[in-house]
């Protein structure tokens, strides 16, 4: 977007400016990101930048802060815990959330907005009070300080995702595909399965995704309804940050990040094949 | 099913019956009124009319994607009324192709014959051989969206095809692509229709794509049939005023019938009395709309060669090439065309000139008085 | 063929007829079939309604029957409730409540149940802790007193003050609105009338506009830099945007608790900012960042800047450029022409990202908890702590209740302004 030749000094000036402030809201945005990197290769316990690690001295950097976290047996009980809550919790919102979006997008369903706006509160209530709910609910149904209890919490929480998304696939959805496939001779499992099912997939994993997402960085229902035996990576970090902040969280953080941009390039790969299946051209 | 004895009143060839039919959908507006119609094995039928007139709604009803609400159709002698729509082998080409996005075209073809469970090697040799019939065999590998519209359309025939149905229907199947590409294809699928010798049913509110395709055309307005007829019957001898207009170029002439005696009437149009083949009368004294087809407006006949001849004033003259479109003021109408071949010796013709207009009473029908 | 003679019902005449319309029972078919379509879609979205039902409304159900529910002191001192019944409050209470408290709390304090009723009585009252305490224990060391009056005001003088006994009487009913009194700085007095709170125990109203005012900032904040990135986002190549977009949703898809940690690292007083500034010599002295107001501030916007971009980024990203064309072409100076033509056509953008802002941060808990200090708190902060530390669920659920509310009538707003089915992720 060059400016085109006939601009006033004082327009180049202003856009200028507007591109300056841009890139330093992206600055804002990416930089806390970026500084935790190098900073969890500190060979000191400090959250700063030595002498040595600007002078780039290879013996100020290390990786004790990894090792730390790996021989540590909370941090690999965590990430267990962490590992077991979320796959079952995205396994429970995705059918779940998927069988509704189906039934959403079909144009007979009765007090549609209605629905669709209880089914997306999970995402919009306050998880504190979400939190508060439970504490009480699941622990008079015996719930509280289970896995099945932190798993169901995460899967109510997750729903949303999986909800929005599939739905959001399912309006750009071709209906004469499904009537194509019934004329070709399929009945409408089959044609669910080859022809709907394969076209909404790209929604559900990203709803999935989502889902796993969010169990994998949820810390306040686990803080709530938990007990030690159910706790994940975000509530180790969580008490990490709050009493013995050790640069063994940056390690963690980092690992996290690298977790994000995984989920990110698997979501813009989806992304992609749903186009190139689509067959919109770019 | 063993063949159901004939319904009465049903002809025995017919491959395709609608049987009074109606369709509503909410109960009170039918959408199609009391629909007939026999389809020929091996003919080649289209559905006319502008959109809303009920016309896809009776094409979906036969695929089984809409219920008939009341009436009954028949398939080869059997009703399908209450027959699922992937047990009923009928082709159909859907309006946006409606080809499968994540599939190949390879595989879209292979789909309804992996759905009939049909052995490997067949199917490879059926998709090869539709996949040729459409000359596209170098697309085997694509998915629809890397294909051309045109190319997509053959996909969609060939899809429609590959499993040898005995109907195919056609739901407005080049209504996207654009004006050379559809006549080539409308020469296409005619052709492939009668190499392949299939029932064909075709839905379609282009007129052209009527005319150059159909054995036979049905031509629809809200819900009715307003006649079902060859393209040159329907051309040359339109039965009602909607049908006349509807089908090509026509000019209107209201006036009242003051005469009417057989194969004869006559008809006054302002202060002129027109001579006119009765078509839609029934006495004297109804109200009327003459037809006249532009093409058959002489100017300057010769004397004693037609049965009408007015005076008219030109008003607009427009060069199309292989002919002249000539706009003239004709008892108080300012919109009567008529149209002047292009021949070599030019009339001699300007605009503001008086001249003589005249037509045969055969080429001038006497149809209902349509408000329109 | 001719069609007169192939198809004689098809001719217009035929069709002029009144096409017969269908019978009253065919309209009860179709409004069958419309309805077993109904049931159909709706059992696909059953399982799910079933499931949020019981995993997510019943503990919000739970909690707001909580926030009314108070039973403790019903259920404790049913006796003594019982014998207030017919008190005036203008008085001291008659022989027979002294007797009832009496004989109640010497048997609580045998049970060891006298702690937690205390406790509760002295949220509504100060000082009934340790009145409490220290009767029971006397009276549980004691037969059983003739004069139970006489006995208990020579424990302690306090007994004879109305406002103790009211603290009593206020809390008796099993449903009460005392707690949400209690969360909007409000309580019951001794004669039984809504009068404000104390002002040295006034909290709740100014950390509820503390709240609000801290989330319209963030909100602005997030409006301000959002809108021209969104922008820029929009308008420059496919390629580029594309890559600077990752820039946004990194940040979006990263854990809350990495993002809430950087900024500690980042912002505290031996952290990367304030090295930075010293070893460029701007400040002498290193300048508290974190663990304040500020702090929550930093921290939330950053983390809620990616909810105002994506929204306004789809949008813009839908004007089609033409109509800054037709507005210069039309002889409009750019500044006139985005200010009259551009951002109109965002402004449900703006809605959509500012109220989605909002709501997401007037009922955020993590980064105010670890990054806010005193300072920076914010509702939530102290809903969790009467639930965690001071125990008092009946005004957490109280507090809850109010936010709830305050989120719902938001979420209202958001779904007749933007529409539910805008809603987006990622």
């Amino acid at each position: 977007m060059s400016l085109p030749v006939y601009c006033t000094p004082a327009e180049r000036i202003g856009h200028a400016c507007y591109r300056l402030f841009c890139y330093s809201v992206l600055f804002f945005l990416i930089m806390p990101i970026l500084i935790i990197i190098p900073l969890s290769f500190n060979a000191e316990p400090y959250f700063s930048f030595t002498e040595g690690m600007l002078n780039l001295d290879a013996s100020a950097f290390s990786l004790r802060w990894y090792q730390d976290m790996f021989t540590n047996p909370q941090w690999l009980q965590a990430l267990k815990n962490s590992m077991i809550i979320a796959v079952a919790s995205t396994l429970l919102a995705t059918t779940l959330g998927t069988l509704a979006a189906l039934g959403l997008a079909r144009s007979e369903m009765p007090f549609r907005n209605a629905v669709m706006a209880l089914l997306i509160s999970p995402m919009i209530v306050p998880v504190i009070i979400a939190a508060a709910g439970m504490y009480f609910f699941y622990t008079s149904l015996g719930l509280a300080q289970t896995f099945t209890g932190v798993i169901l919490a995460h899967a109510v929480l997750g729903t949303p995702f999986v909800v929005i998304t599939v739905t959001a696939t399912l309006t750009g959805f071709d209906h004469s595909l499904t009537r194509a496939a019934a004329n070709l001779g399929a009945s409408p499992a089959r044609a669910f399965f080859q022809v709907t099912m394969p076209l909404i997939r790209p929604g559900v994993i990203s709803g999935g995704l989502f889902s796993f997402g969010t169990s994998f960085d949820e810390v306040v229902v686990v803080l709530f309804i938990s007990s030690a035996e159910q706790r994940t990576v975000p509530r180790q970090m969580w008490s990490g940050i709050r009493e013995q902040i050790s640069p063994t969280i940056l390690a963690v953080a980092t690992l996290l990040i690298l977790f994000s941009v995984l989920l990110l390039v698997t979501l813009e790969l989806l992304r992609r094949r749903n186009v190139r299946m689509r067959g919109i051209r770019e | 099913m063993s063949k159901a004895e004939p319904a009465p009143g049903r002809q025995l060839t017919s491959y395709v019956s609608f049987q009074n039919v109606q369709k509503t959908y909410d109960g009170d507006n039918l959408v199609v009124k009391n629909f007939n119609l026999d389809i020929a094995p091996g003919e080649f039928v289209t559905m006319l009319g502008p959109s809303g007139s009920g016309k896809t709604t009776c094409l979906m009803m036969l695929a089984g994607f809409e219920t008939a609400t009341h009436g009954e159709i028949y398939v080869d002698g059997t009703p399908v009324n209450h027959l699922a729509p992937h047990k009923r082998d009928i082709g159909m080409v859907f309006q946006n192709y409606a080809l499968f996005p994540h599939m190949t075209i390879a595989e879209n073809l292979a789909f309804p014959l992996k759905v009939r469970k049909l052995s490997n090697a067949e199917i490879e040799q059926r998709v090869k051989r539709a996949l040729e019939m459409i000359e596209l065999p170098q697309l085997a590998g694509r998915r629809p969206g890397q294909l051309s519209g045109g190319q997509q359309q053959r996909v969609a025939l060939a899809r429609a095809l590959v499993f040898e149905p005995k109907l195919v229907l056609m739901d407005e199947p080049l209504g996207a692509l654009d004006k050379q590409l559809r006549e080539q294809m409308q020469y296409e699928i005619k052709h492939l229709h009668e190499r392949l010798g299939v029932t064909v049913l075709y839905v379609t509110h282009d007129q052209t794509e009527a005319l150059t395709m159909s054995d036979r055309i049905a031509v629809f307005n809200e819900g009715v049939v307003q006649q079902l007829a060859t393209p040159t019957e329907l051309y040359e001898q339109p039965a009602n005023a909607f049908v006349a207009q509807f089908i090509g170029e026509n000019n209107k002439l209201p006036g009242q019938v003051s005469r009417l005696d057989g194969s004869r009437c006559q008809v006054r149009v302002g202060n002129a009395l027109v001579e006119a083949l009765p078509v839609n009368v029934a006495a004297a004294g109804e109200q009327t709309t003459l037809s006249i087809r532009p093409e058959r407006v002489q100017l300057n006949p010769v004397e004693g060669q037609c049965d009408n001849c007015f005076d008219a004033r030109v008003l607009e003259m427009i060069y199309h090439g292989d002919h002249l479109r000539t706009r003239v003021q004709l008892m108080d109408q300012d919109q009567f065309i008529i149209k002047v071949p292009n021949a070599a010796q030019r009339l001699a013709i300007a605009e503001g000139d008086r001249v003589r207009v005249g037509w045969h009473s055969r080429d001038c029908r006497a149809l209902d008085a349509m408000s329109a | 063929m001719r069609y007169q003679a192939t198809a004689p019902s098809l001719l217009p005449e035929a069709s002029a007829a009144p096409a017969e319309l269908p019978t009253g029972t065919l309209k009860q078919q179709l409004r069958r079939a419309e309805r077993r379509n109904r049931v159909k879609a709706f059992l696909l979205v059953l399982p799910l309604l079933l499931f949020v039902g019981i995993t997510f409304v019943g503990p919000l159900a739970e909690m707001l029957h909580r926030s009314v529910y108070n039973p403790l002191v019903a259920d404790s001192l049913p006796h003594t409730i019982e014998a207030l019944d017919d008190w005036d409050r203008r008085q001291l209470p008659g022989e027979a409540a002294y007797r009832a408290l009496a004989e109640e709390l010497a048997s609580l304090h045998q049970n060891r149940q006298l702690a937690k009723l205390a406790s509760r009585l002295n949220a509504e009252q100060s000082g009934m802790r340790s009145l409490m305490t220290k009767s029971g224990r006397r009276l549980a060391r004691l037969d059983p007193p003739i004069d139970a009056k006489a006995a208990l005001l020579k424990i302690d003088r306090r007994w004879a003050e109305l406002k103790y006994w009211a603290a009593i009487n206020n809390l008796g009913s099993r449903y009460t609105l005392s707690n949400y009194l209690a969360a909007l700085d409000m309580r019951y007095d001794a004669q039984g009338d809504i009068v404000a709170q104390p002002e040295n125990r006034q909290i709740y109203q100014s950390l509820f506009a503390k709240t609000l005012g801290m989330s319209l900032l963030i909100t602005l904040l997030c409006l301000l830099l959002g809108y021209p990135l969104a922008h820029l986002l929009a308008t420059l190549p496919e390629r580029r945007s594309n890559l600077l977009m990752i820039l946004v949703l990194l940040p979006f898809w990263t854990s809350l608790l990495v993002r809430t940690s950087a900024w500690i690292v980042l912002l505290q007083t031996e952290g990367v900012i304030n090295d930075l500034l010293v070893g460029l010599g701007l400040i002498d002295q290193r300048v508290q960042m974190v663990h304040n107001m500020a702090g929550t501030l930093i921290a939330m916007t950053h983390i809620l800047l990616p909810f105002m971009v994506l929204p306004l980024y789809s949008v813009m990203k839908s004007i089609s450029p033409s109509y800054m064309r037709a507005a210069r072409s039309l002889g409009a100076r750019p500044g006139y022409a985005f200010v009259r033509v551009y951002m109109p056509q965002t402004l449900p953008g703006v809605g959509a990202g500012a109220l989605l802002t909002f709501i997401l941060s007037i009922g955020f808990y993590i980064t105010p908890a670890l990054v806010g200090g005193q300072s920076g708190q914010m509702i939530s902060n102290f809903i969790a702590y009467h639930m965690q530390t001071s125990l008092n669920w009946g005004l957490a659920s109280a507090l809850g209740g109010l936010l709830l509310a305050a989120v719902l009538l938001l979420y209202y707003l958001y779904n007749r302004l933007v529409g539910i089915n805008n809603l987006k992720v990622g």
